[in-house]
């Protein structure tokens, strides 16, 4: 429990400064607020060290956002160029054929709905579970909550690969083998922990007076968790279900051990790409682009969000 | 009648405790209690017990030590890098300031993608013939031929190869968190160092890791687990080759399951990695954390 503690003291500060009561701020508004401290603490001053490190900030968005530009690239050459030696950088000649023929193989299009079912059906579970566990663990402070968000804590170690075959052999028996719902709930082994840490820390934010006032009122504390105290964490409740639902569309080894031909995500589509059809590059290229085109606009659109949960995430657990 | 508030906190943590008990607890005992059995691969078939048997069979054979130190070796390459890199650009962002926010936003893209497309999208830039690392190399006359470098095909260097692609992904992670945990340390601390006549290196080794310690203590055991169980990236690019050179051990272990059809043997090296990992993060929590040290 020591633990569970320090990570409260030492991350006090971050997180309080990250998860507002209302909204969950961000790491850049925390960031505006200290700026005038800043500015003369680690800001650098002088203009020609500003400039070094203008030039030193663009070398490595290059290097950083060259492989994925590269992929892009390489997904609208032709499917001949695509394996050309020595490789060039941008497409001769720009077409869609790896994509039509990415997405004309049979099953790919099925994957796709098979991914988004599984991460939308994992991403209900683990918030349906969490939000009250967490309220429980938060609220109460009782030593079955502070034992239990320490189990949660370990599971994270738990090796996936440890688990999928017994998991998987469950599911068969349970006669649900090969279907979205035992693939969302493998995934949501993964995301329930994290879930419960993060929701956590969000209604730790909550003041304690507030549902207080509602039960005074005559509400039920169920009644107040559902009406006051939900409201107030839901921007929580939203980064929690991104990192839910990202945990379930990235995830490869379950899917790889527990679908077969029905209910078969993305990413073994991909995967298999690689030993169904030999070594089909451009298809490969494609398919990955339209996977993660999607997660990668949802990251720009709610960047406040998400770098609100990494930081929680990470200085919780 | 109103229950008391001790079982309304139980009340609702049962389901997802629940939850838990059924798919992670009960799997796990699964996992322990096949260890002590030699399995017959195929459905129905004969199920022995044999002690400890398949623990003697693990530590006897190379594969399983060579892939637990090649476990470790991949997760102090990966979070040493990562760690290293991460803190540059965190202080980079934080002396550049707010005008550099937006770029702090592009950074963060690869930690949306799916670690199976990065593995895919590396092996690509770095496969013999038409990888495009070793062509740019060449051409810019750095390696004498594009093909010099094996990255993948070179038992010598694959697994540090293969641990590019976690790397890419997960800097940003490290980043972030670091940078969120500089915005903490209040600039009066660093203004005083300053005039006190501290110049760059001590500022950074005397001032700020110190004071990060809590945050870095995080970062690098959350990052250490995730690293010791990576598993899609190398699949997709190595499969564990060539000569086993970057098989770690989830890809051991999947692979004794899977391909060699042995369940009781991987049940016990699932088990013996399982407590590893357990000590390993215990051991790490209760070093570097310092309870009731460092404040």
């Amino acid at each position: 429990m020591r633990v569970a503690e320090r990570i409260k003291n030492d991350g006090g500060k971050s997180p309080a400064a990250v998860a507002g009561p209302s909204v969950p701020s961000t790491g850049s508004s925390s960031g505006r607020k200290r700026r005038g401290v800043n500015r003369e603490g680690l800001e650098a001053g002088r203009r020609s060290t500003r400039t070094l490190l203008w030039v030193l900030l663009a070398a490595a968005m290059v290097l950083y956002g060259f492989p994925f530009l590269y992929l892009l690239f390489t997904s609208f050459k032709t499917p001949i160029d695509t394996i050309a030696v020595p490789p060039t950088i941008l497409p001769r000649e720009w077409t869609l054929e790896n994509y039509t023929n990415a997405l004309g193989r049979s099953g790919v299009v099925a994957s796709f709905i098979n991914s988004i079912q599984t991460a939308i059906i994992s991403t209900l579970l683990s918030l349906v579970l969490a939000v009250p566990a967490a309220y429980g663990i938060t609220r109460y402070q009782t030593l079955s909550g502070r034992i239990f968000i320490m189990a949660a804590l370990v599971t994270r170690m738990v090796p996936p690969v440890a688990i999928g075959i017994p998991l998987a052999s469950m599911m068969a028996s349970m006669g649900l083998s090969d279907t979205p719902i035992a693939l969302s709930i493998a995934h949501t082994t993964i995301s329930l922990p994290l879930s419960i840490w993060l929701m956590s820390s969000f209604f730790e934010a909550v003041p304690k007076d507030l549902e207080e006032a509602a039960t005074v009122d005559g509400c039920s504390r169920l009644g107040a968790l559902w009406r006051v105290v939900i409201p107030v964490v839901s921007g929580g409740i939203a980064v929690t279900a991104i990192f839910a639902f990202l945990a379930s569309w990235n995830e490869f080894l379950f899917a790889l051990l527990m679908t077969a031909i029905r209910s078969q995500t993305t990413p073994v589509v991909i995967a298999n790409f690689q030993t169904q059809f030999g070594l089909d590059w451009g298809s490969m290229t494609a398919l990955a682009a339209v996977y993660s085109i999607p997660v990668i606009l949802l990251t720009l659109l709610l960047q406040r969000k998400i770098v609100a949960g990494m930081t929680l995430g990470a200085v919780k657990g | 009648m109103r229950i008391s508030d001790r079982r309304f906190a139980l009340f609702l943590m049962t389901p997802a405790a629940l939850f838990l008990a059924v798919f992670v607890a009960f799997p796990l005992f699964r996992l322990v209690a096949d260890s002590f059995f030699k399995i017959s691969p195929i459905a129905g078939g004969s199920r022995d017990f044999v002690g400890l048997d398949n623990y003697f069979r693990a530590f006897a054979s190379e594969a399983f030590v060579g892939a637990g130190w090649r476990t470790l070796a991949y997760t102090l390459i990966v979070v040493t890098l990562e760690f290293a890199l991460g803190l540059g650009m965190a202080l980079l962002f934080t002396t550049l300031g707010k005008s550099s926010q937006i770029w702090r936003t592009v950074f963060m893209y690869p930690l949306m993608i799916a670690p199976i497309v990065a593995g895919l999208l590396w092996k690509f830039l770095m496969i013999d013939n038409f990888g495009l690392i070793g062509t740019l190399l060449h051409q810019a006359g750095i390696l004498s031929n594009p093909n010099q470098i094996g990255w993948l095909s070179d038992p010598g260097i694959v697994l540090y190869s293969v641990a590019i692609p976690d790397i890419w992904l997960t800097t940003s992670f490290m980043c972030l968190v670091l940078f969120a945990g500089l915005q903490n340390i209040p600039g009066d601390l660093i203004e005083a160092a300053r005039l006190d006549g501290a110049r760059a290196p001590a500022l950074l080794f005397r001032i700020i890791l110190p004071l990060l310690r809590p945050v870095i203590a995080v970062a690098l055991v959350v990052r250490g687990i995730d690293a010791a169980r990576a598993f899609d990236t190398i699949l997709i690019q190595t499969n564990g080759g060539p000569q086993s050179a970057s098989e770690t051990m989830s890809l051991l272990i999947y692979r004794t399951m899977i391909r060699f059809g042995d369940p009781g043997l991987a049940s016990a090296m699932g088990t013996l990695y399982l407590l590893a990992m357990l000590a390993v993060a215990f051991v790490a929590v209760s070093t570097i954390w310092r309870p009731g040290k460092d404040n």
